[in-house]
């Protein structure tokens, strides 16, 4: 491998969770800086996200796209990652301007590369400029040098692979052994040609003694490294994993982990039982309350779906009796994994291969497509990991493009094949094309919101008809908010949670909030003063997972049962106070819950302002498609149409229902867009933002962000 | 009791393993409530560790109350928490 720009560096010992050293790689210039941040930044900006918001706030403007040299990739743990007397530490965060956005995009994923940054002497790492050649960052703070190199070249298979090439660096680089002590990020082919690109987190799994993959997966993180021209960055650490935070008080550390663990033991087995099942458990009870988004989420049953419930993989692809943490530690182990599943379709078919999954999301955008055959859903995660392509994104953009050819918007002609749902000789050849931006995968390389544009211009001219009017039916059913495509939930009967995808700063992804259970099935959530309180409780306490390195499963799947006697058994607060033991015992603060919904406002508000320069930030950009609230068409009220004329008299305050389905129908849709607008008012007003859903100077100004760039943006918007 | 009154109790995921079956049906009375069939199903399958106090119980697909009198035909499920990734 060829080194072109390599510096010696003095790794900073981690202390209280923190380095307090940025990492930042200039790949136009080839300049490599270590900065120390000033000691008040972690106060203000916490870690991960905040850290990259910080990052882009800063050093990106309004015309920043994602492949301008000027746009960060950044890469950040938290100060309470990396500590294996707590379980879910290997999170940290992806943060960069997103070619679906076009502005910040968040993606969070576990492994060890996070930990390993840390203990590598670094909070961040910072990557801009474009490389003309690809190459490789390494960081080892073993050797105690950081360097670019070329790209290693092995074979066309071997170098196009996302997975293939990330295992062959980290084997290479270590003299051809696997080992704990290195991790790596990778980005594959299909991310030089689809705009929904992802990062793969790579790391040796001692047990399965293989390098297994999870995902930063959404908004194009890797289609931005790949712009870069960066294919892989690996880090090196042999530092000890335990205590290396080197906490201010161990002994608290270790009592506040005991005590999560002891409730993960306990109730995870009686409740999800994720340690088992992984996240596909959730297919089933999506089923069975209608939000699985089956036929591009049309319906949310489908007499097929049993064919994709847990049991099904379990049974016959996940390797059993396997501890599966993404990191040291977690007892909730969710990552399941399969092995020597033999592949028989595509380019690799006939081959045998390891594939991390299917986690829920990989099962959903299968249903998605109309397609109910496990098999698939294995052959598709492993195409999709390997080409570096994120599965929600690619599923629901397939799904789109099948309902457009489905109603006429689209014909062989236009795609070449047959493109409907349930067809898996359709979406194979459509992924494959995706991948190597080949084809009609060209354009649905581009996701749905611009694969709105071009069916309307298309067919608009095909059958001289308006494209605005072409445009505001694929509106309907198009199932995107921001640009990003919506992850695996239909949202149609929970208005709160319609809010949860339209509010969503990056887009709709569920992990910002997720209350269609509390609104929809629990009913805790009756009113609209409830759900705009969870709309902003909900996205700042997950925001400060986000910033601190931590995955929120242990505190949001299981339920401690001892929730049972507050007052808002939802928030989980007593595992909540486990977190907030486990943060002071770290850092040697004596903060409070309260303290953290602040720190974690502060960085929500910058996003915001980051959305407004970018053009997403206003109240505009938080409608959702009608889809999204309501059956978009009559073949969809009528699936349940008894279920909503009752809805109709219930919840939607009429007396007297029309006497026509189809006039109760285009009521419905009526009330549903109504609510949604009296929602955005009511949640707008709680987040202290105008009706516009722009943040007021006053709040700005509270959280220490009201600085020139925000005044003079917040004087353009009139707020 | 009303020998042909009867009801239906789901079982999913993990739950379905455990009792190892889909679903089974329960005679009830008219009188019957929603902690009858926890309480039923509990002594039948206690390997289900279904918590009396914190257990969610689904009739129809509407979250139930403990006190919620029951009908022929109803369809009991009981749901873990579920509240997203």
């Amino acid at each position: 491998m060829e080194i072109v720009r390599q510096i010696k560096y003095k790794p900073a010992r981690v202390a209280g969770g923190y380095t307090d050293r940025l990492l930042k790689i200039d790949l136009g210039s080839r300049e490599i800086n270590v900065e120390k941040l000033a000691p008040d930044f972690k106060d203000k900006y916490t870690g991960g996200r905040g850290y990259a918001l910080k990052a882009i706030w800063d050093g990106t403007t309004g015309k920043t796209r994602y492949d301008s040299p000027e746009n960060i990739l950044v890469m950040a743990s938290g100060p309470l990652g990396n500590e294996p007397g707590f379980p879910g530490t290997g999170k940290f965060i992806v943060g960069t301007i997103s070619p679906m956005t076009g502005t910040f995009i968040d993606s969070n994923v576990g492994g060890h590369f996070g930990p390993l940054l840390k203990l590598a002497g670094f909070d961040a790492l910072a990557v801009t400029g474009i490389s003309k050649e690809e190459v490789v960052i390494l960081i080892d703070g073993d050797a105690r040098t950081i360097a670019i190199a070329e790209a290693p070249r092995y074979d066309k298979e071997t170098d196009d692979g996302a997975l293939s090439f990330g295992d062959r660096l980290l084997k290479d680089i270590n003299g051809g052994e696997y080992s704990d002590c290195l991790a790596a990020v990778s980005a594959g082919r299909g991310a030089l040609h689809a705009r929904y690109g992802l990062i793969h987190s790579l790391y040796y799994d001692i047990r399965r003694h293989r390098i297994r993959a999870k995902q930063a997966a959404r908004g194009g993180t890797g289609t931005v490294m790949r712009a870069k021209g960066l294919k892989s960055i690996v880090v090196r650490s042999s530092l000890p994993k335990a205590n290396g935070n080197n906490p201010f008080d161990k002994k608290g550390v270790r009592a506040a982990g005991r005590a999560l663990k002891q409730v993960i033991s306990k109730a995870d087995p009686t409740q999800l039982h994720l340690s088992a099942w992984g996240t596909t458990i959730l297919s089933e009870y999506m089923d069975k309350f209608h939000i699985f988004p089956v036929d591009n989420y049309q319906y949310g049953q489908s007499p097929d779906s049993a064919k994709l419930f847990a049991h099904v993989f379990l049974d016959n692809y996940f390797s059993h009796r396997i501890p599966d943490g993404c990191y040291y530690g977690c007892n909730l182990a969710c990552a399941k994994g399969a092995e020597n599943v033999e592949l028989t379709r595509g380019p690799a078919a006939g081959r045998k291969v390891s594939i991390d999954g299917p986690e829920y999301e990989t099962v959903g955008a299968v249903a998605c497509m109309g397609i109910f055959d496990p098999q698939y859903v294995m052959e598709y995660n492993w195409y999709c990991d390997e080409y570096g392509i994120d599965v929600i994104s690619t599923g629901v953009t397939i799904a789109f493009f099948m309902e457009c050819f489905e109603r006429g918007y689209l014909s062989v002609d236009d795609t070449g094949y047959e493109l409907k749902f349930g067809s898996i000789a359709a979406a194979d050849m459509c992924l494959h094309e995706i991948a190597g931006g080949r084809g009609f995968g060209k354009i649905a390389g581009q996701g749905v919101a611009r694969g709105k544009t071009w069916v309307a211009k298309k067919y608009a001219a095909r059958n001289k008809a308006s494209q605005d009017e072409v445009m505001a039916e694929l509106d309907k059913f198009g199932m995107e908010v921001k640009g990003l495509e919506f992850s695996m939930y239909i949202t149609k009967e929970s208005l709160a949670q319609q809010g949860g995808y339209g509010f969503s700063l990056k887009g709709p992804q569920h992990d910002e909030a997720w209350l269609i259970f509390i609104d929809q099935v629990y009913q805790e959530l009756p009113t609209l003063e409830d759900k705009a309180e969870a709309l902003k409780w909900f996205p700042l306490i997950r925001t400060w997972f986000n910033a601190t390195g931590l995955c929120k499963l242990h505190w949001i799947d299981v339920r401690n049962p001892e929730a049972a006697a507050t007052d808002e058994p939802s928030k989980n607060l007593p595992t909540l106070a486990h977190y907030v033991d486990y943060l002071n015992a770290t850092t040697g603060s004596k903060k409070g819950l309260q303290d953290i919904l602040d720190d974690s406002e502060r960085l929500y508000i910058l996003q915001k302002l980051i959305n407004l320069r970018q053009g997403r930030g206003t109240r505009l950009h938080d409608q959702i498609p009608l889809r999204a609230m309501a059956p978009a068409f009559f073949n969809e009220y009528q699936s349940r149409a008894e279920y909503y004329d009752l809805w109709l008299g219930q919840n939607g305050g009429v007396r007297k229902l029309p006497a026509s389905p189809k006039q109760r129908h285009k009521l419905l849709i009526e009330r549903r867009k109504r609510d949604y607008q009296q929602l955005c008012d009511v949640v707008y007003e709680k987040k202290g933002f105008t009706p516009k859903g722009i943040p007021g100077r006053e709040i700005v100004a509270r959280f220490g962000l009201l600085d020139e760039k925000a005044r003079r943006l917040l004087d353009e918007m009139g707020a | 009791m009303n020998e042909n009154m009867i009801l239906i109790i789901e079982f999913l995921g993990m739950q379905r393993t455990l009792a190892g079956a889909d679903s089974i049906e329960m005679p009830v009375t008219a009188r019957s409530r929603v902690d009858n069939v926890l309480e039923y199903v509990r002594n039948k399958y206690p390997q289900l560790k279904l918590d009396k106090d914190t257990a969610l119980v689904v009739v129809n697909q509407q979250l139930a109350s403990r006190d919620q009198v029951l009908k022929a035909d109803d369809i009991i499920s009981f749901l873990p928490f579920i509240s997203g990734g």
